[in-house]
């Protein structure tokens, strides 16, 4: 797994490429609480590169969005890949992170 | 008259046998140390220590190599004081090439430089950080069996009639020690997982009925969980919540290992607090949700629970993020994707249920994504819909749990599991 973090009209764009599971989490878990932690009032994660999530990616997830409803901050997903949205379906979880199709369709550019 | 058994030496050749002896008893003294302990650092700080009083030297360090980073860390430095050793500590690298121990890693040979201000390799950035000056030093590649392990380096040494060969002999002595030293530790690390991990499946399985079978009038409850060797922290549960009523709660905990057993473990048991005498699967939902909510880690719970009125077949089921369920009715299958909340323990919402009427002869099939996510040795994935189609070919098969845990099997092929998979069925009979 790979994490590039970029600044667009000073939103973070978080772009994850690869697996994220048990062992890649981890290192989601810091960039993501870092962001958190600066009271970030919106970030955008970019799913366009990731092949595979699992329970413990997703929970990460769960962490920094619980993390974020604290300061009324926002955390959306972008350009989810097919295989992942039957994930995010199955699991519901439409109904607890916002999914968008681009960055664009958030940024309103 | 001469004494026959005084033998002249010239006092030159005394003097090289005295060395090598003296180099020889400190041979000794080092493997003696480097088999005494297989603990790495404890085998770092002996040798150094040994090193540093054998060679009248103000310091030692060794700086082992990152085959991920290709970069040389410090792992040791025995300076005169305790500060300058631990600025050094994994805070400085150096890149191959780069000073003195980068070259000496880059050209697996020793170096002996007797002035370093004079030397255009020394790398000052070390003594700046840690306001050490560094005289003289010998440095002197460690090569183990799997190749260069790092560098050690005697630094502002006294003692001027050392042996070069001797120290080269002991670094390579040294290497093989601590790379012996390093699968030992590997070994124990594994192990220590491997007990956890046991633990971790003995804890879930205690929390699991006794048996996986539960009759009560028309209605038989049925489970198989077979624990993956990482332990996913599935979760099943029979439950009669009142008279004429069959409970079953299936579930599976975000994460794997020791955390999601444990977690499991507090569920199931707020789970049995919160679904005596409750007769409405959404209601006990609806209680879990917020005591699940303070889970740390961002760890959630995706279930289904369903009570059947053992009588009537009248069934409830509510679904929070779960699979669907697959019903089995006049020898069909049906994709029961009931209406669901999010998985339990992420956002407070209302959990609704779905009522759905059994008849004589019916089946309801739920799962875990364990056995759908079911990969097999290239990595391909079984899938949902494969799931739904053996299910469809196999509609009155009387162990159809066993059934499908055998169609997984064969598609695994051996592979390893990932996931734990749980399978539990309703049958409500004639």
């Amino acid at each position: 797994m790979k994490i590039d973090i970029t600044i667009a009209e000073g939103v973070p764009i978080v772009a994850i490429s690869g697996e994220i599971d048990m062992s890649t989490s981890t290192l989601l878990r810091t960039h993501l609480l870092e962001l958190v932690g600066e009271k970030r009032p919106l970030v955008l994660i970019d799913f366009t590169y990731v092949s595979y999530i699992d329970s413990s990616g997703i929970a990460t997830f769960v962490e920094g969005l619980k993390g974020m409803m604290h300061y009324g901050g926002k955390l959306k997903f972008v350009a989810i890949p097919a295989n992942i949205a039957e994930i995010f379906s199955f699991s519901k979880l439409d109904k607890v992170f916002e999914m968008y199709g681009s960055v664009n369709d958030v940024l309103d550019r | 008259m001469a004494d026959d058994d005084n033998i002249s030496v010239p006092a030159y050749y005394l003097g090289k046998l005295e060395q090598k002896v003296a180099g020889l008893s400190t041979l000794i003294d080092i493997s003696e140390i480097i088999s005494s302990t297989m603990d790495l650092d404890a085998l770092m700080d002996l040798v150094m220590d040994k090193a540093k009083l054998e060679m009248e030297a103000e310091a030692c360090s060794i700086l082992f190599y990152n085959k991920q980073t290709n970069k040389l860390e410090f792992e040791v430095a025995l300076c005169g004081d305790d500060s300058t050793s631990q600025v050094l500590r994994k805070t400085i690298t150096l890149e191959m090439g780069q000073g003195i121990a980068g070259w000496v890693a880059e050209n697996l040979k020793p170096i002996i430089i007797d002035d370093v201000s004079a030397d255009d390799r020394f790398f000052k950035g070390v003594d700046a950080k840690t306001g050490f000056t560094t005289k003289n030093l010998i440095a002197i590649p460690l090569v183990g069996r799997t190749g260069l392990i790092g560098v050690a380096e005697i630094i502002n040494y006294g003692k001027k009639d050392y042996n070069l060969e001797i120290l080269q002999l002991l670094c390579r002595q040294f290497a093989v020690a601590i790379e012996n030293a390093m699968l030992y530790r590997e070994s124990i690390q594994k192990e220590r997982l491997k007990q956890e991990l046991e633990i971790a499946a003995i804890l879930q399985r205690s929390f699991l009925p006794e048996s996986p079978t539960l009759k009560r009038g028309a209605v038989t409850l049925s489970a198989l969980n077979i624990s993956a060797a990482k332990v996913g922290g599935d979760l099943y549960d029979f439950i009669e919540p009142s008279e004429g009523l069959a409970g079953v709660l299936i579930g599976d905990v975000s994460g794997k290992g020791v955390s999601a057993a444990l977690y499991m473990a507090k569920i199931v048991s707020d789970f049995r607090y919160a679904a005596r005498n409750e007769t409405s699967p959404s209601s006990v939902f609806n209680a879990l949700n917020p005591q699940l909510s303070k889970s740390p880690r961002g760890m959630f719970l995706t279930a289904v629970y369903v009570i059947v009125d053992r009588n009537s077949g009248e069934t409830e089921i509510s679904s929070a993020g779960h699979p669907p369920l697959l019903w089995i009715t006049g020898g069909e299958v049906k994709v029961l994707a009931i209406s669901s909340g999010p998985p339990l323990g992420i956002v407070p919402v209302e959990y609704s249920s779905t009522p759905v009427r059994l008849s004589p002869g019916d089946r309801l099939l739920m799962f875990t994504d364990g056995l759908f996510d079911a990969r097999d040795k290239d990595g391909g994935r079984i899938g949902f819909d494969n799931i739904v189609e053996f299910v469809r070919g196999h509609t009155t098969m009387p162990d159809l749990i066993g059934g499908l845990a055998s169609f997984v099997s064969e598609f695994e092929q051996g592979a390893e599991r990932a996931d734990d998979i749980t399978i539990v069925e309703v049958k409500f009979e004639d």
